[in-house]
């Protein structure tokens, strides 16, 4: 499948109009990862954009004295690093394949060349890309309520 | 003199000096007597022996948050507003004894529980008012109404005898009139009296009543007597004015469940509970425990309970109404608007007693007008079914009702101890009791171990020879149950409520998203619909846990996920390195999932809040209230709808729930502390 196919396929860019769809699929490229295999590090340069086709990727970040903590993982259709496009360009968190994953990956400064240069990219994709944001900023907030754990002790 | 007989009018006079001819004739048989009288600088409702207890010449000062003994310059005895005490003091004591574990034998399953039914002696009440004929009739309808009645409340309540007095003066917190209870008596006594100067005029209303009288050898009262009489309550109707306008004021209290009125009020509430105690009608009850420091015996004991203590409504994880307000509204909004929807009528008779006993005065007949005037259109889930004017209830009915099934306890034997996670264990128990086996899916019980509160457990399976509970240790009771082994006894009460309703799957999707240990009630829901699998299209099972070592059924997930008969997705809110399976919140792995929207039913159990985000999702995506399915929990004491703790608006979450359709619930489901 080429990666136009495979964009139209993802939940994030499946309602992209055609033709931006198609200027999008020639600035990325598949990339296979295998487990453990780490797409970007925590604090260094974000230079890439992807969105997860198939598999699993983790994103970690490092706590002292706990090591790797996994606090979210994405799932096809899905984006990694949207930090690519937003200032100062940093990863926010490690992502690992946890799984054999296949992702569409899209170099970070090219596509700020293009996101500038082409409005119609911009005015589509920038409100795919907050609305992936929010939904992972909502469910953050909805992990930080840690509503499974049992602080009571109660009578019964 | 003028004999009485049974086919003369029905209307005696009994002068002033033979009153305690009526008191020991209410007597005979053993018959314990109780009537007003003055104790503790107030009208007190007390055993009495003669009727020279009764409060002669004694009035009383109303008002909102006063109530004061004045002494008149008269010998009238029942010239006062209801006092502190109510009829429910003596049918529905504050403190029984509801179960007793006796016997200390080697084992826990030495010890069964009986039930300890009181058989006292059997009651007359004399002075009795219109509202509080009201009252009692409108606990007949909770507590001995059915389905489940309390045998106590029955064994109490059977062949009182009523003699009723018809109100000569109006208290200032009296409102009957606007509650249709009062003043005049409407029936549900055996005898009726009004009070004149130089005696009573006396009316039969019942059989028994007419046996007294005959014994009396009364004389017919006059004309003038009775002029007298029918004047004297004419007045009181007069002195309370214009009744409330009460209509539609039930739906408005249920509607205004935001207003901010209710934080006003919850500013001037002390939550001291004077008005739950002194109301003739709160039922609401609590359960606790007592044991020999030897462990051989333990008691369990019922007392009244009331809606504004803080742990009302708390449960082993949280509390429902942490705020006063939430308080304050869940009494004022029972009392007055979903008590119609539970039984038929209001539950405030206008007695006037929550007012006057009030340590701050906040008064009920200026509360529910100013609350219910900030309401919007009534747009509530379970319209509140109330007649154009405000009746009394139908007067007390003969209390017969039997003990139900549902209070009896049953013995099940611990064959096998499985620990899920750290702190969750499951029990797998055998019964050979037939209603326990033929429980449905997302039904309880409660599981009594001596000493301990009885905790509501969901079955999370349904086997052959009994069943199994999964517990969390989160207090005393569950810590005790998780620790059982094999080979030990526990109690069962149930199998209780309204579980899931199963057959609405067939022919549909169906997605089950749920977290923690709300997989448990879940997993008979799983069971049933593999059992159905033909009939089923897909079956999505979303499960949330907090960390991969805190999920449920670990093995039996993954066995049902490689099986393929339904699509399994876990995921936990966080996890170390070694974790390679889904981290994040349990909505975003059904918000993208393929689903055919518009044939998918969802069952839903959590945290509330988990719920709540949920379903914000499954309304997303397109699936109507009316196709989605939550288990909430709630304070449970009884299990059966007696003691109140788990209202929620108009229903009893034991017996109307723990499931319900979120069409159901409509805007309850999201409001804070209902």
């Amino acid at each position: 499948m080429g990666l136009d196919a495979n964009l139209a396929a993802a939940w994030l860019t499946h309602e992209l109009e055609p033709h931006t769809r198609i200027a999008l699929a020639e600035l990325g490229r598949l990339v296979s990862l295998r487990p453990t295999e780490v797409l970007m590090r925590e604090g260094d340069p974000s230079d890439a954009l992807a969105i997860v086709l198939e598999g699993r990727i983790g994103l970690r970040l490092r706590v002292p004295e706990r090591g790797q903590v996994t606090i979210l993982t994405v799932e096809p259709g899905d984006v990694v690093g949207w930090s690519a496009i937003v200032p100062p360009y940093r990863a926010t968190s490690t992502a690992v394949a946890l799984t054999d994953s296949e992702l569409a990956v899209f170099e970070g400064e090219k596509l700020r060349e293009a996101l500038a240069a082409d409005d119609k990219l911009a005015a589509q994709l920038y409100p795919v890309l907050l609305q992936a944001v929010a939904r992972r900023l909502e469910g953050t907030r909805l992990q930080l309520l840690d509503l499974f754990s049992q602080r009571w002790v109660e009578p019964w | 003199m003028v004999r009485v007989s049974a086919i003369e009018p029905e209307t005696w006079f009994l002068p002033r000096r033979r009153l305690d001819e009526l008191v020991q004739a209410l007597r005979q048989g053993g018959r314990d007597v109780i009537g007003p009288t003055v104790r503790d600088g107030a009208i007190m409702l007390e055993p009495i022996e003669t009727a020279s207890a009764l409060p002669s010449g004694w009035g009383v000062d109303n008002s909102p948050g006063v109530a004061r003994l004045v002494r008149r310059d008269d010998e009238r005895v029942f010239d006062q507003p209801p006092g502190p005490t109510s009829w429910k003091r003596w049918t529905f004591p504050p403190r029984v004894t509801q179960m007793a574990w006796n016997g200390a034998g080697e084992s826990d399953g030495d010890r069964q529980p009986q039930s300890a039914t009181a058989a006292p002696a059997p009651m007359a009440f004399l002075g009795a008012r219109a509202c509080e004929i009201a009252a009692l009739a409108i606990q007949d309808r909770i507590l001995a109404g059915g389905p489940v009645v309390d045998p106590d409340y029955v064994a109490r309540r059977r062949d009182n005898l009523i003699v009723a007095v018809e109100c000569a003066v109006a208290g200032g917190t009296c409102f009957c009139t606007s509650m249709g209870t009062g003043p005049e008596l409407g029936g549900g006594h055996d005898l009726g009296l009004s009070e004149l100067d130089d005696g009573f005029v006396v009316r039969v209303g019942s059989d028994a009543g007419r046996r007294i009288v005959d014994g009396l050898g009364l004389m017919a009262a006059t004309d003038d007597q009775q002029q007298t009489a029918e004047d004297s309550v004419a007045g009181v109707r007069a002195a309370m004015g214009e009744p409330l306008p009460m209509e539609g004021v039930p739906e408005r209290l249920v509607a205004a469940a935001e207003s901010p009125r209710w934080a006003e009020i919850a500013e001037r509430c002390l939550h001291c509970t004077n008005c739950t105690l002194v109301c003739p009608t709160c039922f609401c009850t609590s359960v606790s425990q007592r044991s020999d420091l030897d462990g051989g015996s333990a008691t369990t004991e019922r007392s009244w309970e009331s809606c504004f203590t803080l742990d009302f409504a708390r449960v082993a994880g949280g509390n429902f109404r942490t705020r006063p307000e939430d308080r304050y509204r869940q009494w004022l909004t029972h009392k007055f608007g979903t008590w119609w929807t539970q039984f038929g009528s209001s539950g405030c008779v206008g007695c006037g007693r929550c007012i006057a006993w009030c340590p701050v005065g906040i008064d009920v007949r200026v509360e529910t007008q100013a609350v219910a005037a900030t309401a919007p259109a009534p747009s509530i889930a379970r319209p509140i079914v109330v007649p154009a004017s405000f009746p009394a209830p139908a007067p007390p009915v003969t209390v017969v009702g039997k003990p139900a099934r549902e209070l009896a306890w049953a013995q099940a034997l611990v064959v096998d101890s499985r620990r899920e996670t750290p702190d969750v264990v499951t029990l797998t128990l055998n019964t050979d009791d037939a209603l326990l086996l033929a429980g449905r899916p997302g039904q309880f019980v409660m599981a009594a171990l001596p000493a301990v509160a009885a905790p509501p457990i969901s079955v999370s399976r349904f086997h052959p020879d009994g069943l199994q509970l999964t517990i969390r240790a989160a207090g005393a009771a569950t810590a005790q149950i998780c620790a059982l082994e094999r080979g030990a006894t526990i109690s069962l009460r149930g199998p209780l409520g309204r579980g899931w309703p199963v057959e609405l799957a067939e022919g549909r999707d169906v997605m089950i998203i749920t977290g923690g240990i709300g997989l448990a009630p879940l997993r008979p829901l799983i069971d049933e619909l593999l059992a159905r699998r033909d009939r089923i299209a897909r079956i999505h099972l979303a499960y949330g846990a907090r960390t991969p070592a805190d999920r449920l059924y670990k093995d039996e997930l993954d066995r049902l996920a490689a099986s393929g008969v339904i699509d399994v997705a876990q995921t936990v809110d966080r996890a170390g390195p070694e974790w390679l399976g889904r981290v994040g919140v349990v909505t975003q792995v059904i918000d993208r999932v393929l689903c055919s929207c518009d044939r998918t039913i969802a069952f839903v159990c959590g945290p509330e809040r988990m719920m709540q985000a949920t379903v914000d999702v499954l309304h997303e995506r397109g699936i109507p209230n009316e196709r989605i399915y939550v288990t909430l929990e709630r304070h449970m004491d009884c299990g059966v709808g007696l003691c109140g703790h788990c209202q929620l608006g108009p229903y009893f979450v034991c017996k109307d729930g723990p499931v319900f359709s979120l069409a159901e619930l409509g805007p309850m489901f999201e409001i804070e502390g209902i």
